[in-house]
């Protein structure tokens, strides 16, 4: 275990080359190339901004009221473009190894290299983003915390990445064994969009106000994704920061389960995979 | 003798034949890899009980028909297949020369490819600066060729590229299967002398090859695999010979299988005809 580790720190440079063909490979053929990164988000904000937020424009339960510094667009802004990130991870999971076939068959590196790739790379993908988050925080006047950029922004990074990349060694292994997670995964995608509280603040559904039964507000703060879509909402709104263990109206529990969801999806995730290895090299 | 570098001992893979993918799932999660004996029967082994050593600056060749294990065998040794019985120690660095071309990728440029698998197999981007030009020069890539998309490479250049970078690797150990067989004339000569001049430098080879001059010229032992097993650990002119003397037995023995057959339904149509 210890030496896989090794292993595969040895081998970081190999991930950032991978990274880095990956998105010469992306950008190289398409005119507009890194714009791209930035178009896609801004249509959808686009998009949900003039549906919720000038069609239904109602309650829009922004964290902290709707005159919060930011309003709609920027919670809009800044839940899509991280969750790009972990949608882009999802999709491509499932083909983490069988695209790269030719190159697992006929090299030795460690095998997790090839995962880890397709995580870094959204992840580098996101961070292309920032300048334009930046933009709409300047002109939107968003306003920030010490406790947002200190604890939030990293925490929401680190378990962020920890999760998506233990989900996508669960799908790229079982993937190659058993074809179908590739199509469970569109489905999930969409599921997870509408439960994670992107577009739609979660205060809608946990707030003592709401028409939600117990039962579903506490089902719907055990997707770990919520706790880190919180997280990253509370960057820009105090407000809507996850909790340990409070009261679903103020934070609830959605914290604890992406901290644990992220530790136990990495742990079976690494396990599943680590497991499947063998099968995997011969059918591959 | 020093330690051997190359120590294969019982060495066995299993392919699940007809497997329905639920049953072996879940065999894999609850057996892991100790099977239970009944579903043993059901798998196919390409390869078992397969020991040997292979010491430092020696070169082997491995023969034997199609399909008896002798790419897997090297996949095996590579670190690229993980064997499901016994285990195969390789101390040092590996030097794969499985398949040529794959590892490129189509989209991007033979420069960007060479630093791309370069570094996959281990160079660092100052050793391939430094050897670029070499590189280039050995795969004898026409000029401006070298920045251009490799999907617009020939197969031909695609293997002459893939061979020169592998070339360069300083790595103890080289594996190569059936690569010598591609390439014009000219090209062959150069990795003739490339491979001489790794041997020379006290390098461990493993050839996988159906070319007998290639392996009389390298090789100073041979390993004969017949179905799955090491039938022969010698040296290269025995292994060749028993190799030979079974392909023209089982030759032999097919015609007389199709003697006997024609003769029969001559006998038959005889017999009608009467």
């Amino acid at each position: 275990m210890a030496s896989r580790a090794l292993a595969v720190w040895q081998n970081r440079q190999v991930v950032g080359l991978l990274v880095r063909r990956d998105l010469k490979v992306k950008y190289q053929k398409s005119i507009l190339g890194y714009a791209w990164s930035m178009l896609e988000p801004l249509a959808m904000a686009g998009v949900y901004f003039f549906v919720f937020g000038l069609i239904f424009n109602t309650n829009r339960g922004v964290p902290g009221g709707d005159d919060a510094p930011g309003g709609y667009l920027l919670f809009l802004i800044s839940g899509l473009l991280p969750w790009l990130w972990f949608s882009t991870a999802l999709n491509e999971a499932p083909k983490a190894l069988i695209s790269q076939s030719k190159l697992i068959t006929t090299m030795k590196v460690p095998r997790e290299i090839f995962p880890i790739a397709v995580v870094t790379r959204g992840f580098v993908d996101y961070l292309f983003t920032w300048p334009v988050l930046l933009l709409f925080v300047f002109f939107l006047g968003g306003r920030t915390t010490l406790m947002g950029v200190l604890v939030w922004l990293p925490a929401a990074l680190v378990v962020q990445y920890a999760f998506t990349l233990g989900v996508t060694f669960l799908l790229a292994s079982v993937n190659v064994l058993v074809r179908d997670v590739e199509r469970i995964v569109r489905i999930l995608n969409r599921i997870l969009f509408y439960a994670s509280a992107i577009i739609i603040p979660s205060g809608m559904v946990l707030d003592g106000t709401s028409s939600f039964p117990g039962w579903f507000k506490s089902l719907f703060q055990l997707n770990p994704l919520l706790g880190i879509f919180k997280m990253h909402h509370a960057v820009w709104y105090p407000a809507d920061a996850p909790g340990f263990a409070r009261a679903a109206a103020e934070g609830g529990f959605a914290l604890t389960t992406a901290l644990v969801g992220a530790l136990v999806f990495l742990t079976v995730g690494y396990w599943v995979f680590r497991r499947l290895e063998t099968a995997v090299l011969k059918e591959l | 003798m020093a330690e051997p570098i190359i120590e294969a001992e019982n060495l066995g893979i299993s392919f699940a034949v007809n497997r329905r993918r639920k049953r072996s799932l879940r065999e894999m999660f609850i057996h892991g890899k100790k099977r239970d004996p009944n579903a043993a029967g059901a798998d196919f082994w390409p390869m078992r009980g397969v020991s040997f050593q292979v010491a430092e600056g020696e070169c082997v060749g491995i023969v034997g028909k199609n399909g008896t294990g002798k790419s897997t065998l090297l996949k095996m040794i590579a670190g690229v297949l993980i064997p499901d019985e016994g285990s195969v120690r390789v101390r040092g660095k590996v030097a794969p020369l499985l398949e040529l071309r794959a590892g490129f990728n189509d989209q991007l440029t033979g420069r960007e490819n060479v630093y791309l698998v370069g570094s996959l197999h281990g160079m660092d981007t100052e050793t391939i600066d430094a050897r670029f030009d070499e590189i280039v020069e050995f795969a004898n890539i026409r000029e401006g060729y070298i920045d251009m998309p490799v999907r617009h490479y020939s197969s031909g250049m695609k293997v002459r590229l893939g061979f020169a970078l592998i070339s360069q690797l300083e790595h103890p150990v080289m594996l190569v299967d059936e690569v010598l067989a591609v390439g014009d004339k000219a090209f062959k000569k150069k990795c003739y002398e490339a491979i001489e001049r790794m041997l020379a430098k006290n390098r461990t080879m493993v050839l996988v090859s159906h070319n007998e001059t290639d392996l009389k010229r390298f090789c100073d032992r041979g390993l004969y695999i017949k179905d799955g097993e090491l039938a022969l650990d010698a040296d290269i002119e025995t292994a060749l010979a028993a190799y030979n003397a079974d392909t023209k037995a089982e030759t032999e023995a097919r015609k007389k299988a199709a003697e006997e057959k024609k003769l029969r339904r001559q006998e038959k149509g005889g017999g009608e005809a009467a």
